[in-house]
């Protein structure tokens, strides 16, 4: 498990990271959201150890984490960066000696990488002759090949198409597997999408975190209610629930104190039913409340 | 560390190795020491005609007593008359340069005057001189009924060389230069590269998964460790292609000559080049882009730029001084065992300085590498980094 204590950085007289607290769970993607400025790399890079924090520690497994640890961890800094005249299998070879792997278990590690991204065969082409694409997969790569013992991504998705993040969505899943896995995006579909756990920062300040699921349920109860025809307006007669927009027959109602089986019942009671369905508020939603 | 510096250096060797510009400019080396060594060889076995414009026969016959003394200074060297039929037209002669000098009789018939553009070559000069007043002091001598022999009994003096062999001056000199411009070429070449390699590192960014992969100072010992076997075996190349092409050319003997120098060469070129190598690092670390270096790397070239033009222009004592200093003793030292003997203690000085400037300089050095690498966003001075101790 990797957790970050009260995390603070300050540079000249400017705070980026004010007491940030977070953990993330073995086994469970954790994304790290927030806007522009809001600390995500600068408390992203104080993980890695490339970053000094102004106070506060990291933690690995509850004890003070050792550089030793780090340099188990797989990092893809927010700024890409492999060596441009290199070719693709000579980096990975390197980076995976680099993290003690012999010549022949980094090759073949290297090639196996590879091949899930399909670039088996321009393997020994330089890495400037690749697509953006196709270079952002070298680098998560590069940032698999030894096989990390926890992952820090900082925007792993920025720039990929929609096949490319299924490719590496696929491939996270499969290599982070029982791993803690950190990453941030400004894609909050595709957080929403994979994480398991939320971490939301604000102005360099922690504004929500916890798992996907306990953070909608911080908000109202909503439903959309249908009926055969006639006017959804009706619903507002109801007591204990709040109607939001109204589409003809269909409505969004919030409710305030009512069960959501009388919701149903009081439906009934208006006129025939074709849907009764909780909405799940989407994270864009809880994203903006919280990061307000 | 657990050899990680190893993959490093591993990775620096095999880049440079695969890069076309290193085995280039390392051929066109080789080639440039070869051809130096060819045509000064070549230039010192040339046999050479002066010609010497007269008018009058006494001048043509002392001319050619002239060229005997002038052979027995230097064997390439002979004089042919040349005649004119007035004094002005020697002197058109010389100032067209058709002949080299004129011997010519003064107006006032007091002897002989030599005529040269601005200058007369010294072992011309001497060798009509000489011809001339003896050719005078045998027809005085008759004249006066003087016996010369007895006159000049007692006189000569002759010449025994213990040690013919290192009367080698033109060779040694050549040498001392080549070895000077040797070790500021390639210390600059590869000083520049390994410079060249961390800002390089910098910019693309790959820094930061380095610096999270391995201890900083597994990099900086990577680079330094790498780009020196690279610049050594570079300077035994060149050690090597410069003693076979001597050992083809000059029979051997410009070997025996200069074999232990360039050996010493060798030596200190490691010494030299370890010492320095770190401050490159570092030079490459403040810089954030390739623009930035030559601002960065100025203080190393004039530490390298200094005791260049100190070894062409310094005289004996300074040299003798300076060349125990730690760096400047690369150069200076290869240089002064070229040229002569150089006691042992003053080779144990120079040792023993650039040792210990090398154990400082790296401690140093790595102190500001790891302070300074991970800030990507600008160019930092050199002050700024020694004062900034941790990374942040």
């Amino acid at each position: 498990m990797l957790e970050a204590r009260g995390l603070t950085r300050v540079f000249g007289d400017t705070t980026v990271l004010d007491d940030v607290s977070l953990t993330v769970t073995p086994g469970r993607i954790t994304g790290f959201v927030g806007a522009n400025g809001a600390g995500k790399t600068t408390t992203m890079r104080i993980l890695m150890g490339v970053l000094a924090p102004t106070s506060g520690q990291v933690l690995w497994d509850g004890a003070p984490i050792t550089a030793a640890v780090r340099r188990t961890f797989g990092y893809m800094p927010e700024e890409r960066g492999l060596y441009p005249r290199m070719k693709l299998r000579d980096q990975l070879v390197f980076f995976a000696r680099l993290h003690g792997f012999d010549a022949t278990a980094a090759r073949e590690r290297a090639d196996h990488l590879l091949d899930h991204f399909g670039l088996l065969e321009r393997a020994d082409d330089l890495l400037d002759d690749l697509s953006l694409g196709n270079q952002q997969r070298v680098q998560i790569a590069a940032a698999l090949v030894h096989r990390p013992s926890a992952l820090v991504l900082d925007e792993p998705f920025s720039g990929l198409d929609p096949v490319a993040v299924d490719s590496m969505t696929d491939l996270l899943r499969t290599e982070a597997d029982g791993l803690p896995l950190l990453f941030s995006s400004h894609q909050l579909d595709l957080v929403e999408r994979l994480c398991d756990d939320l971490v939301v920062l604000a102005g360099g300040r922690l504004v929500a975190s916890g798992s996907v699921d306990e953070l909608r349920s911080r908000g109202q109860e909503r439903y959309r209610v249908t009926f055969q025809d006639g006017d959804a307006g009706r619903l507002r007669e109801v007591r204990g629930l709040a109607v939001g927009d109204v589409d003809g027959a269909s409505a969004v109602v919030t409710l305030d104190d009512l069960p959501p089986a009388e919701l149903v019942a009081a439906a009934v009671g208006i006129g025939p039913v074709v849907e009764v369905s909780r909405v799940q508020q989407p994270l864009s939603e809880i994203f903006r409340e919280v990061s307000a | 560390m657990n050899g990680l510096w190893r993959v490093v250096a591993g990775r620096e060797i095999s880049t440079q190795l695969r890069s076309k510009s290193f085995i280039i400019s390392g051929a066109v080396m080789v080639v440039g020491l070869v051809a130096t060594i060819v045509i000064a060889h070549l230039m010192s076995g040339r046999e050479q005609t002066k010609d010497v414009g007269y008018v009058d026969d006494t001048a043509a016959s002392a001319i050619e007593a002239g060229s005997e003394v002038a052979s027995s200074i230097d064997e390439n060297l002979s004089l042919e008359p040349k005649r004119y039929d007035d004094a002005s037209a020697a002197e058109d002669a010389v100032r067209d340069g058709d002949v080299d000098v004129a011997l010519l009789p003064r107006s006032d018939g007091s002897g002989y005057e030599l005529v040269g553009e601005d200058a007369v070559d010294t072992t011309i000069g001497e060798s009509l001189r000489a011809a001339v007043s003896s050719q005078a002091t045998q027809a005085n001598a008759a004249e006066q009924g003087v016996d010369l022999e007895a006159l000049s009994a007692g006189t000569v003096v002759t010449e025994r060389l213990l040690d013919p062999d290192a009367d080698n001056a033109d060779l040694r000199q050549v040498a001392s230069f080549v070895f000077v411009l040797l070790f500021y070429l390639l210390a600059l070449g590869f000083g520049m590269q390994i410079a060249a390699s961390v800002t390089q590192e910098k910019e693309s960014r790959v820094v930061e998964i380095l610096a999270a992969a391995v201890p900083i100072r597994a990099l900086l010992w990577g680079k330094v460790a790498g780009t020196s076997v690279l610049a050594i075996g570079q300077t035994v190349v060149l050690a090597a292609a410069g003693a076979i092409a001597l050992a083809v050319t000059g029979s051997g003997r410009g070997l025996t000559i200069l074999g232990p120098a360039i050996a010493w060469y060798v030596v200190f070129f490691v010494l030299g080049f370890v010492a320095l190598a770190c401050l490159w690092c570092v030079a490459g670390s403040l810089a954030s882009r390739q623009q930035d270096l030559s601002a960065t790397t100025a203080p190393l070239q004039m530490i390298l730029f200094a005791p260049y033009i100190l070894a062409v222009t310094a005289g004996e004592g300074v040299k003798t001084v300076v060349s125990m200093l730690p760096i400047i003793s690369t150069m200076m030292m290869p240089s002064r065992l070229a040229e002569g003997d150089v006691p042992w203690w003053q080779l144990a000085v120079a040792i023993g300085t650039t040792l210990a400037a090398a154990v400082l300089l790296i401690g140093l050095a790595t102190r500001v590498y790891e302070s300074t690498l991970l800030q990507t966003g600008r160019r930092i001075g050199f002050g700024e980094a020694l004062r900034s101790r941790s990374v942040d």
